[in-house]
C-alpha cells in the first residue's frame, strides 16, 4: 500500500488530475471578500431622506442597483476622512467630493487592483508620455473626454480643473487612476450595461478605435443584436459557455470569465498586438512590482524579472513578471474555445496575423521608410500636414490603416474590406501617388517606390497587361456588373491579366 | 397721619435731574438706534481697507444684488437684532478694530486671505450659537420656494433642529472649507500659489 501512495508516477498523475480539475473550473468575477458587516453605514441612510426628494432619479437609479439590494448607501462610496484632499462637510458628515476607483476599492479589491495596473487607467498618462502635449492641450483637442482629465481641487472646495470627466484614465485627486463609471454608469453602476457593446461604444467608434463599427458588422455583433435577450447580461456568475453561449461581446473576449481562465479589468491583457500605430508589432506584457502593465514589442530589447524598465508613465519600475503574445493569445483562445474547435480558433488567428502582416508588407514598412526619406531630403518640412502628403499619409496608415485591421481583429468585412484595404488602395493612388509625383515628378516617384516596395512593387503601374481586367477597360463592359446573354458582344481580355496590384 | 412720603422727594432738583436725564436718556437710545443703524453699514464697515477685500466677493453675490432687490447690508447678517443686542455686538466687535490697528496688517491682501479662514470660523460659530436668527430678519422657511418643487419640500419636512447656517455656508464671502476637514498647510499653498510667492513665505507671514 504505501508503495502505492509514494510513486512518483502515481503521484505526478494525481498532480496532473489536481492541476486540470482546478483550470477547468468554471470562474467566475470576483466576488466582494468583504463581509457585510463593512457597510451600510448608519449615518448614511439620513441622506436619502433627503436625496429621493433633491435628487429622485438618482435616487431611483440607486434604489434600483445591487448596491442598494445588498444595503449599500450613499455615505458607503461618498464617506471620506477629514485629512483626504477631497472631503468636505455636507450635514455634518464628512464627504468626497470625488468617488474614486479607490473608493469603490474598498470592497471591490481585486477589480481596483486589475484595473490599475491596465492600459485603461494609464491611458491618460501614456498619451502625455508619448505625445509630450501638455495636460491643457490634451483637454483642448477633447482628448480628455475618453483618456480621462486631471482632476485637481483647490482647498477652498473648488474644482480646479477636470471635472466633470469618466475618462479611463482618470487621474484623481487621492492618486488612483481611471473611473469605474467609464463602464458601469452612475449610480446604476449596472454589470449588464458594462458588458453590453454599447457600453465601449463611448471610445471605440471612429477613426482613432472603430471597433464599434467593426464589432457591430461582425458575426458576434450580428448574433449579439438577434440574441441580446439571451445573453443572461444581468446574471452575477457571467462564464461564456455556461451562463451564456448567444454570441460573444467585447468583454468576453477582452475580460470575460470562460472554463479556466478568470475575468479581469485588465482590460488590455489579452491583446498581443498594438493595431493603432503606424507599423503593428506584436507586444509581451510587463507587468511591473507596483501593480502596473506595459506592452512591450517584440523590437525592444526583451527584459525579465528583476530588470528595470520605463513605465508608461515614463518613470522607470522594476519588472516583475513578463507575458509573451503567446501567452496572452493563449488566454484569448481559451474563450474561443467554448463555442469554437480548436483548429476553428487557431485558423481565426493565423487568419487575422497573416492580415496585419500583409498590411505593415505592403503599406507600412515601405510607406513609412518611403516618407523618412522624404523628411530626409528635405523634400517634406518636419511641420506636420503643412503640405497635402502629408495628411494623406496620416489618412491612409491612421483612418484607413487602422479600420483594416481593427476589422481583421474581429472578422468584418466591411471594415477590414470595404471600409479598410479598398479605401486604402484608392487613397494610396488617388491622392498619397498623385501628390508624391507633382512633389518629385513621375520618374522619381516611381524609382522610390521601387526601392522601398520592391519585388511587392505594383507592376500595373508600368505595364498596363499586368493589371486585373476590371481595373481598366473591362470596367466598361456590362459583364463587369452582371452577367450578360451569351450573344452579347464579347471583348477578348488580356491574355496577361494579372493580379490586382498591391497596395 | 401717614403719607406717601413720595412728596419729600419731588423737589427742584430731581425734577430737574430726572427731565435731564431723561432727555438725555432718550437722546443716547436714540443716539445708539443712529449708531447701530451706522455702523452697520456697508459704507462704515468698508471704511477699513481689510473690510473691503471681504466685501469684494460679497458684491458678487446673491446676498448683495439679488433679483428681489433686497439687499442684505453687513449687519442684517452680522449683527444681532434689538437695540441691547446690537449694541452689545458691536460692543464686542470693536475688538476688531483694535486688531485692525494694533494686529497683523489686514489691510495687505496676502495677510488677509491667510487669516480668513480663522474669520469665516469665527462668523459660523457665531451663527450656529444664535440659530442663525439674523437670516430670519428676511427668510422665512415657509416661504422658501426655490425653482424646483424640491426646495420647499426639503426645507419643510427635513429642516427640523437644524438652523439654516448647518447646511448654507461659503454664500457670501471667499469659500472656506468647514473647520473638520479644513488644511491650513493646503490653504498656505493655495494663497502663496495665487499671489506668486515662495513656498513657505505663508508660515513666516501669519507669525508676523
Amino acid at each position: 500500500m504505501s508503495y502505492l501512495v509514494f510513486s512518483p508516477l502515481l503521484l505526478r498523475c494525481l498532480l496532473v488530475t489536481l492541476w486540470f480539475m482546478v483550470v477547468s473550473l468554471p470562474v467566475q468575477a470576483a466576488k466582494v471578500a468583504l463581509d457585510a458587516t463593512h457597510w451600510g453605514i448608519k449615518a448614511g441612510e439620513g441622506c436619502v431622506s433627503c436625496h429621493q426628494t433633491a435628487s429622485s432619479g438618482l435616487h431611483q437609479q440607486w434604489q434600483q442597483s445591487a448596491h442598494a439590494k445588498a444595503g449599500v448607501n450613499c455615505l458607503d462610496c461618498h464617506q471620506a476622512k477629514a485629512a483626504d484632499s477631497d472631503a468636505f462637510t455636507h450635514e455634518g458628515e464628512v464627504i468626497a467630493t470625488l468617488v474614486t476607483p479607490q473608493d469603490c476599492g474598498r470592497c471591490h479589491a481585486e477589480e481596483y487592483a486589475e484595473n490599475s495596473g491596465s492600459i485603461h487607467s494609464q491611458s491618460r498618462l501614456l498619451l502625455l508620455n508619448r505625445t509630450g502635449a501638455s495636460e491643457a492641450e490634451l483637454d483642448a483637442a477633447g482628448c480628455s473626454v475618453c483618456h480621462g482629465s486631471r482632476v485637481t481641487l483647490k482647498i477652498d472646495g473648488t474644482l480646479a480643473t477636470g471635472w466633470p470627466n469618466s475618462g479611463v484614465g482618470r487621474l484623481n485627486p487621492d492618486g488612483s487612476r481611471g473611473a469605474c463609471s467609464a463602464c458601469h454608469g452612475r449610480h446604476q453602476f449596472s454589470r449588464a450595461e458594462a458588458r453590453d457593446p454599447q457600453s465601449c461604444r463611448r471610445c471605440h467608434q471612429g477613426s482613432e478605435s472603430p471597433d464599434h463599427e467593426a464589432y457591430q458588422s461582425s458575426r458576434h455583433g450580428i448574433l449579439f443584436a438577434a440574441h441580446r435577450s439571451e445573453m443572461n447580461l444581468q446574471n452575477d456568475s457571467w462564464v461564456v459557455g455556461k451562463d451564456y453561449s448567444a454570441t460573444a461581446t467585447c468583454v468576453t473576449c477582452h475580460m470575460g470569465a470562460a472554463p479556466g481562465i478568470n475575468a479581469t479589468h485588465d482590460v488590455g491583457m489579452r491583446d498581443i498586438w498594438n493595431l493603432g500605430g503606424v507599423v503593428s508589432e506584436q507586444q509581451s506584457l510587463v507587468i511591473f512590482e507596483n501593480g502596473e502593465t506595459r506592452d512591450l514589442p517584440l523590437s525592444q530589447p526583451a527584459v525579465r524579472k528583476g530588470d528595470t524598465l520605463a513605465r508608461n508613465s515614463g518613470e522607470s519600475g522594476v519588472v516583475k513578471a513578463v507575458a509573451a503574445p503567446a501567452r496572452r493569445r493563449a488566454a484569448m483562445s481559451k474563450v474561443c474555445l467554448e463555442c469554437h474547435g480548436k483548429s476553428f480558433a487557431t485558423a481565426f488567428f493565423t487568419q487575422f496575423d497573416a492580415q496585419i502582416e500583409r498590411y505593415n508588407l505592403e503599406f507600412a514598412i515601405p510607406a513609412q521608410a518611403l516618407m523618412q526619406q522624404l523628411y530626409d531630403d528635405a523634400r517634406l518640412t518636419p511641420t506636420p500636414f503643412d503640405e497635402p502628403l502629408e495628411l494623406s499619409w496620416w489618412r491612409l496608415w491612421h483612418d484607413l490603416g487602422i479600420s483594416y485591421r481593427h476589422g481583421a481583429a474581429m472578422a468584418s468585412p466591411s471594415m477590414s474590406s470595404s471600409e479598410g484595404w479598398q479605401k486604402l488602395q484608392q487613397h494610396f493612388y488617388g491622392d498619397f501617388l498623385p501628390q508624391l509625383q507633382q512633389l518629385l515628378g513621375v520618374e522619381p516617384s516611381r524609382q522610390l517606390l521601387k526601392q522601398y516596395w520592391g519585388d511587392r512593387y505594383p507592376a500595373w503601374l508600368t505595364d498596363a497587361a499586368a493589371a486585373a481586367p476590371l481595373m481598366g477597360y473591362e470596367s466598361l463592359r456590362p459583364a463587369a456588373i452582371a452577367p450578360v446573354a451569351s450573344d452579347a458582344p464579347q471583348i477578348t481580355p488580356s491574355p496577361s491579366a494579372g493580379a490586382v496590384g498591391t497596395p | 397721619m401717614a403719607t406717601i412720603g413720595i412728596a419729600r422727594y419731588i423737589t427742584v432738583r430731581t425734577t430737574v435731574a430726572v427731565t435731564v436725564g431723561g432727555l438725555f436718556g432718550s437722546l443716547f437710545i436714540l443716539f445708539l438706534q443712529v449708531f447701530d443703524h451706522y455702523t452697520s453699514t456697508e459704507s462704515f464697515c468698508t471704511t477699513c481697507h481689510s473690510m473691503e477685500l471681504v466685501a469684494v466677493p460679497y458684491r458678487e453675490s446673491s446676498h448683495y444684488r439679488p433679483a428681489s432687490g433686497v439687499r442684505a447690508e453687513c449687519g442684517d447678517c452680522h449683527v444681532s437684532q434689538g437695540l441691547f443686542a446690537a449694541t452689545w455686538d458691536h460692543f464686542v466687535g470693536s475688538r476688531d478694530l483694535y486688531k485692525q490697528l494694533f494686529g497683523a496688517n489686514y489691510d495687505d491682501p496676502v495677510i488677509n486671505a491667510l487669516h480668513l479662514p480663522e474669520a469665516a470660523f469665527a462668523a459660523r460659530e457665531w451663527f450656529a450659537e444664535r440659530q442663525s436668527a439674523t437670516c430670519y430678519r428676511c427668510h422665512t422657511l415657509e416661504a422658501i420656494y426655490g425653482e424646483r418643487p424640491a426646495t420647499r419640500e426639503i426645507h419643510l419636512t427635513q429642516s427640523a433642529g437644524k438652523s439654516c447656517i448647518d447646511c448654507h455656508i461659503n454664500l457670501v464671502h471667499r469659500p472656506v472649507p468647514d473647520k473638520k476637514v479644513f488644511k491650513r498647510e493646503a490653504w498656505n499653498r493655495m494663497i502663496e500659489e495665487e499671489f506668486a510667492l515662495p513656498a513657505g513665505s505663508a508660515e513666516v507671514l501669519l507669525t508676523q
